[in-house]
């Protein structure tokens, strides 16, 4: 809910991203944000450099947005240096129409390419990078996020232990800012059903294959339970034959791609993730919202700044699927706990509403005037 | 705003908005400096910061410079000048201090900047953790090295953003990190807690920030970047922190630390002091010793008697501490014992040396011999002077680096001008070289700079005496003719002694024991021209070295300097750099995997060719041993290479020996027709389809692997698809039993069709040796008398920490148990090292060095393991076995887990302590007689096709058609 009167100065604000509409969590997060700015009263424009590959529906949007190419860019070279400088006059014509105080926020850091060379005199720059230091650093993004962002007034990551590290590699002006929790249910899971509950897209990263592993260890102590696998994608066909030749077709349901994810998180009695890597993860705040204990692989900052371990939900080392079997399996095994955990979650995941974090942004947006 | 101390303070403007941040900077006669920190001010990507100049009435033009910045920003700068000079940064600070207007002061010297984000990122930290102080990382720039080094100040302290609540969190802040300036301090913080610099005395930084630290009800840690302190090496005029060849700066430190330690007395906080007693010895007190051979008696002693007085109210606990040769330096400064100090400085300098006599005493090993008898303080000198964990009774002399004291230099000597006369007495620790040895010695002179190292000259070392403990030795050394440097590009030359024990060398360096002992120039002919030099001079390294350095002809050397920084000396260094990366490139991983694929694999395969490794070419043992001599055993005809990783002593001479990744190893790999290996050829070599890969692996599992393991499980598809590759290598893969194959096989996710069912050749003796009674040779090498029993432990291998190996049990008290009964054999993991101190010689030997552990088991009347695979091979010996799993919750349960409970299947008592395996191995008879049946099941489970016949199994499988006729 914004207070009132509202306490902090109306702003335009710019969501710069590599496209505005494509499917996925950099997406979903920007117009999270931009509906939200927008209610606070800014005046907010989301600008992407090129139409996306897989497109997501907006739905009926409360402010206006750009796209700067019709294609894609021409490949890098003589061609996408003119382009980039012809494009980056038309992202300079739409920040001089800002008021003072104007605030340019970058989703990405190929976007970032395209902000360079526009002016953003008055304005402050913002750079993001929505993924967690380890899985930055293995993709070429690394290097970029390290050139383009290197004097942009701040740079966001999604915790206080990736920004650390982004500091270590000499980007000294790291801050940090989580993301937040786009719903809380009005109805938290009753925790009746045996059954644990994963949701993510049949993907590697995902980690599916280690969470079969880890099942075929638990399942055999609790027969009485099933293990719900929501999500499609690439590796479906794999991971079935992995579940059938691991012997576990009686207890894992295959469920497919779902619209409805607090409904499948009303069913479940355990949310389980199995990662190979994280940014900061919507799945488990989701979960942990709707009153479900989570037991998680720790591969990023973010799953442990979501999850308290032992407090809330249970952690394991990453790819030791014995360690999450274990850690299901406490889980299973205790009602009590799982109760416990469950409603601890729903108290402690309050940290990310909607109006905490909109209050954080408005704190950093004054205090880059300063 | 310019203000003159005299002058009344002009009132604030009313429209000046308080800053957020002063910066104090203070200068003294640095003008040509104090504009570029002023601007790292006005740059801060903060905006709100005002800059407080404050001149400590410089001589120079800095107040003038500091009135025109203040004249160009108005509001912003603002400068300030003391009445007179103070000769220190306290009273500007303290001035500053109270000119500040903003909420948070930092300060900044003129010759150093800020980063750019520091105030923004100081104030964030600040405001959103309410600190009083917040702390970020210095980095020290070296302003005038070539590559722009940058040392960082103390980075462990600032990894990760972190609050403290009180400095008692963190004491090694309080304890290292003793700068005022990278830190930012809430204003009324310092005003509340009458904070100030002391005035008149130097290292006023380290009083100020305990202070600070302790005052500080919140401390927030950043880290980031804050502070650049710019470092000028080549200074003629050293500042005040270079300068501690003066007794005058020692005197201030150790007054300053004596007030640090009343503060921490004040402050209730008195148990920092300890943590500060420890960093003195290991730190403080090593900057002053290092320089102690470089200094005249008359200095040494002035030093010594400030820093025992000092020394006195040091934590005789901290001495534990540190390492052991820090204790000991401190302690024979505190006893005054020159003697024994001056040497033992050396190590610390050189730490890898060995510089005293070293005494054995009570089957422990000293560094001398001094003091230990001492009837007030004997037990404490026995504390720090004991050594025996540095290992140095257990090496041999080669690999020893002792120290060789220079007495004598005398050059130009006798008649011919161009001749010196060298003389020195070596350190003999223990006894290392004995009596009777054969001693030869050689004096070397090779070029420092590596790459220019054409040549060295060599120079007979005509007597050498043995003397009981040193080797005294003298040389005469013609340099004129003898010495033939370049000219220009080996300036300097290091000088070696290399002395030879019965034929086995050992190499030293020339200390010189005395300032001023080694002076006067000599003739020599550079091949280049006589223009560049034609002098020789000796000088001293800062590791206290004798060295030689070509004495420049000034106006030459000013014509050769033209010639190296002009364009044919850029041409010409371009065209050696090209010339070196060409070398580099052509040396590299990448160019010799292409070699073997793109020109090794094209020869055609040669048929009898066999390629053995084990354990990456650590070892000669193991299964390829075995059926290496299984295959000489029987006379076949074939050609056979084995690889080794370091040196081939040890490997068979009947074999052509090459080295892991030398060329001669990738094309015997290339065009081998069987490669028989234990662990693993480099990943990334392709096998050729001709080529049979036989893996013998290394041992059963009980610890989760390869495909098992959460590394390898974490990786993705494609990373694993790799990793299979590799295991797709593999034509054969030797298994003991079921278990192997339910393991290791589905771990790596390997074909029925290449398990082979013969058990481990390695293993074929230990078969043999439990039908045929009778003790192996191996146990006369070792010396092992017959009426004693042999006990083996061979742990696994443990990761943490350094190579180093603690024994978990004191391996005195074993000696003490049970040494008239029993000889304990100790194999630590080849990656692990142990040191037994002589008090246990003969009782218990250390035999990790053996390549091959069969030989050991089959000696052993028992074994003591924890998780190593060596208890599958020793259960077919149907011996006793135990159990010491001392760390079985960490190990098991932390780990990546295992595949079995020992606790439920272990042939032995599992024990926990020290006592209980005691009280275990108290009777072999019965414990071998109460496990039997257990160890019968253990082997039919873990080891049923080990038979005794593996090698010959695998010989007549693929080796049968090479058989003479």
């Amino acid at each position: 809910m914004t207070p009132y009167p509202y306490p902090y100065p109306p702003r335009d604000v710019f969501l710069v991203a590599n496209s505005v509409n494509e499917l996925g969590g950099v997406a979903t997060w920007t117009h999270q944000m931009a509906r939200l700015f927008t209610e606070c009263g800014h005046r907010v424009h989301v600008v992407g450099i090129t139409p996306p590959e897989d497109v997501m529906e907006l739905g009926d949007i409360p402010y206006p947005t750009t796209t700067l190419y019709d294609g894609q860019p021409p490949s890098p070279g003589r061609a996408r240096d003119a382009s980039m400088r012809e494009k980056a006059t038309l992202l300079t014509s739409l920040f001089r129409a800002a008021r003072p105080g104007g605030i340019v926020i970058v989703t990405q850091v190929w976007a970032m390419e395209w902000v360079k060379l526009a002016d953003t005199t008055g304005l402050k720059v913002i750079g993001m990078s929505h993924e967690a230091f380890e899985y930055s650093k293995k993709t070429s993004r690394f290097r970029r996020v390290l050139k383009h962002y290197a004097d942009v007034d701040r740079m966001l990551v999604l915790t206080r232990e990736d920004a650390d590290l982004w500091i270590g590699q000499g980007l000294n002006n790291t801050s940090f800012m989580p993301n937040p929790l786009p719903f809380i249910p009005e109805e938290p899971s009753p925790r009746t059903e045996k059954a644990v509950v994963s949701i993510g897209r049949l993907h590697d990263q995902k980690g599916i294959d280690m969470l079969l592993d880890a099942w075929a260890e638990v399942a055999p102590r609790h027969p009485d339970w099933t293990l719900r696998i929501y999500g499609s994608g690439e590796d479906e066909e794999i991971l079935r034959k992995q579940c059938t030749e691991l012997g576990l077709d009686d207890s894992v349901e295959w469920r497919g791609r779902t619209s409805d994810v607090p409904g499948a998180l009303r069913g479940a009695s355990v949310f389980v993730q199995s990662s190979r890597g994280e940014g900061f993860p919507l799945a488990l705040m989701e979960a942990m919202a709707t009153a479900v204990p989570c037991a998680a692989f720790d591969c990023a900052p973010g799953v442990h700044e979501i999850v308290r371990d032992g407090e809330d939900g249970l952690l394991a080392t990453p790819g030791n699927t014995g360690e999450l079997a274990r850690r299901l399996d406490t889980l299973m095994s205790d009602k009590h706990l799982r109760d416990r955990m469950g409603e601890t979650a729903r108290v402690n995941i309050q940290r990310y509403t909607t109006d905490e974090i909109v209050r954080r942004w408005e704190e950093l947006f004054g205090f880059l005037e300063r | 705003m310019n203000v003159d101390l005299r002058s009344s303070p002009e009132p604030a403007t009313p429209s000046a908005a308080v800053p957020a941040m002063s910066v104090v900077v203070i200068v003294y006669n640095d003008e040509t400096r104090l504009p570029t920190a002023v601007h790292s001010v006005l740059d801060q990507t903060l905006r709100g910061v005002e800059v407080v100049i404050v001149d400590d009435r410089s001589t120079d033009g800095s107040y003038d410079v500091a009135q025109r910045l203040a004249a160009e920003y108005p509001g912003r700068v603002h400068a300030h000048r003391l009445p007179e000079n103070s000769g220190g940064c306290g009273a500007p600070r303290n001035h500053g201090i109270q000119q500040a207007r903003g909420d948070y002061v930092l300060f900044l010297d003129s010759d150093d900047v800020l980063e750019r984000n520091a105030c923004r990122n100081m104030l964030e930290a600040a405001e959103t953790t309410g600190a009083d102080l917040v702390s970020g990382l210095c980095v020290r720039v070296h302003v005038d090295s070539r590559n722009g080094k940058e040392v960082k100040w103390y980075p462990w302290l600032y990894t990760t953003t972190r609050t403290l609540e009180s400095v008692s969190e963190l004491p090694d802040l309080l304890v290292f990190d003793t700068l005022s300036t990278n830190k930012c301090y809430r204003r009324d913080f310092l005003l509340e807690n009458g904070l100030e610099f002391p005035v008149g005395i130097h290292y006023e930084d380290l009083l100020f920030s305990a202070h600070a630290y302790t005052a500080a009800r919140r401390i927030t840690l950043i880290p980031n970047r804050v502070y650049d302190w710019n470092v000028v090496d080549k200074a003629d005029a050293k500042s005040i922190s270079n300068r501690r060849a003066e007794i005058a700066n020692f005197t201030h430190r150790m007054e300053i630390h004596r007030r640090v330690d009343q503060l921490l007395v004040d402050r209730g906080v008195a148990e920092l002091k300890f943590h500060k007693d420890v960093k003195f010895l290991k730190h403080d007190l090593v900057l002053h010793l290092r320089d102690l051979p470089f200094r005249d008696a008359a200095y040494r002693q002035e030093f010594a008697a400030i820093a025992r007085e000092y020394l006195e109210s040091i934590d005789p606990a901290a001495y534990d501490e540190t390492e052991p040769i820090h204790a000991i330096c401190a302690y024979l400064l505190r006893k005054s014992d020159w003697d024994n100090l001056l040497p033992a400085v050396d190590t610390l300098t050189n730490r890898n040396k060995v510089s005293a006599p070293l005494v054995e005493r009570d089957g422990r090993v000293y560094w001398c011999a001094e003091h230990l008898d001492d009837p007030d303080d004997g037990d404490f000198a026995r504390h720090v002077l004991d050594v025996t964990e540095l290992g140095y009774h257990t090496k041999p002399v080669e690999k020893l680096f002792l120290r060789n004291e220079l007495t004598e230099y005398q050059g130009p000597y006798g008649g011919a001008g161009g001749t010196v006369r060298l003389a020195g007495r070596i350190t003999n620790p223990l006894g290392v070289v004995p009596p009777g040895a054969r001693l030869t010695g050689e004096l070397e002179f090779a070029a420092r700079r590596k790459g220019v190292r054409f040549q060295v000259f060599r120079f007979p070392v005509a007597q050498l005496r043995h003397e009981g403990e040193t080797i005294a030795w003298e040389a005469v050394a013609d340099l004129a003719r003898g010495l033939r440097p370049v000219g220009v590009v080996d300036a300097v030359w290091d000088v070696r002694l290399h002395l030879g024990v019965d034929g086995v060398r050992t190499t030293t360096r020339l200390t010189a024991s005395e300032p001023g002992l080694a002076t006067g120039q000599l003739p020599v002919r550079p091949r280049l021209t006589r223009l560049v030099a034609d002098r020789i001079e000796p000088q001293i390294s800062s590791r206290g070295h004798l060295a030689f350095r070509l004495v420049p002809d000034k106006k030459a050397n000013a014509l050769v300097e033209r010639g190296i920084h002009g364009a044919p000396g850029r041409l010409a260094k371009s065209g050696y750099r090209k010339a070196k990366k060409v070398r580099k490139t052509l040396a590299s991983g990448n160019t010799k995997i292409r070699l073997y694929h793109e020109a090794f694999s094209r020869l055609p395969v040669k048929k009898r060719l066999v390629v053995f490794e084990s354990h990456l070419g650590r070892q000669y043992s193991d299964s390829p041993r075995a059926i290496y001599e299984e295959m000489r055993r029987q006379g076949l005809e074939f050609e056979a290479v084995w690889a080794y990783a370091d040196k081939p002593e040890g490997f068979p001479k009947d074999a052509l020996l090459v080295r892991r990744w030398s060329v001669p190893y990738l094309k015997a790999l290339a065009r081998a027709a069987f490669w028989i290996d234990n662990q693993s050829y480099p990943l990334k070599l392709t096998k050729r389809p001709e080529t049979t890969y036989i893996q013998t692996w290394h041992g059963s599992a009980l610890k989760r692997m390869g495909f098992d393991e959460p590394e390898w499980k974490l990786r993705s598809r494609a990373e694993q698809a790799a990793q299979q590759r590799t295991l797709d290598r593999f034509d054969r893969f030797l298994v003991r039993s079921e278990h192997d194959v339910r393991t290791l096989a589905r771990a790596f996710r390997l074909q029925e069709k290449t398990l082979l069912r013969v058990g481990y050749p390695r293993n074929d003796a230990l078969v043999r040796a439990r039908e045929t009674p009778g003790r192996p040779s191996v146990a006369a090498e070792l010396g092992i008398p017959e009426d004693k029993k042999v006990l083996l432990y061979a742990p696994t291998f443990r990761q943490r920490g350094q190579r180093r190996f603690e024994l978990p049990f004191d391996v005195e008290r074993f000696a003490d148990t049970f040494g008239d009964r029993y000889v304990l054999l100790v194999r630590s993991h080849y990656l692990n090292h142990v040191v037994l101190p002589p008090s246990v010689r003969d009782r218990v030997i250390d035999v990790s060095a053996h390549h091959d552990v069969t030989p050991l088991l089959a000696l052993a009347d028992g074994l003591i393991t924890d998780y190593s695979s060596v208890m599958f091979d020793y259960a077919l010996l149907d011996r006793p076995m135990f159990f010491f799993t001392y760390d079985y919750e960490e190990y098991v349960h932390e780990g990546r887990g295992t595949y079995f409970d020992l606790l439920e299947r272990a042939p032995g008592p599992v024990v926990r302590t020290e006592d209980d395996l005691y009280a275990a191995l108290g009777s072999l008879e019965e414990q071998s007689a109460k496990y039997s049946g257990a160890r019968e099941r253990f082997v039919a489970d873990f080891g049923e096709y080990d038979q005794g016949h593996a090698a010959q199994n695998i010989v007549d499988q693929f080796f049968a058609q090479w058989r003479r006729a």
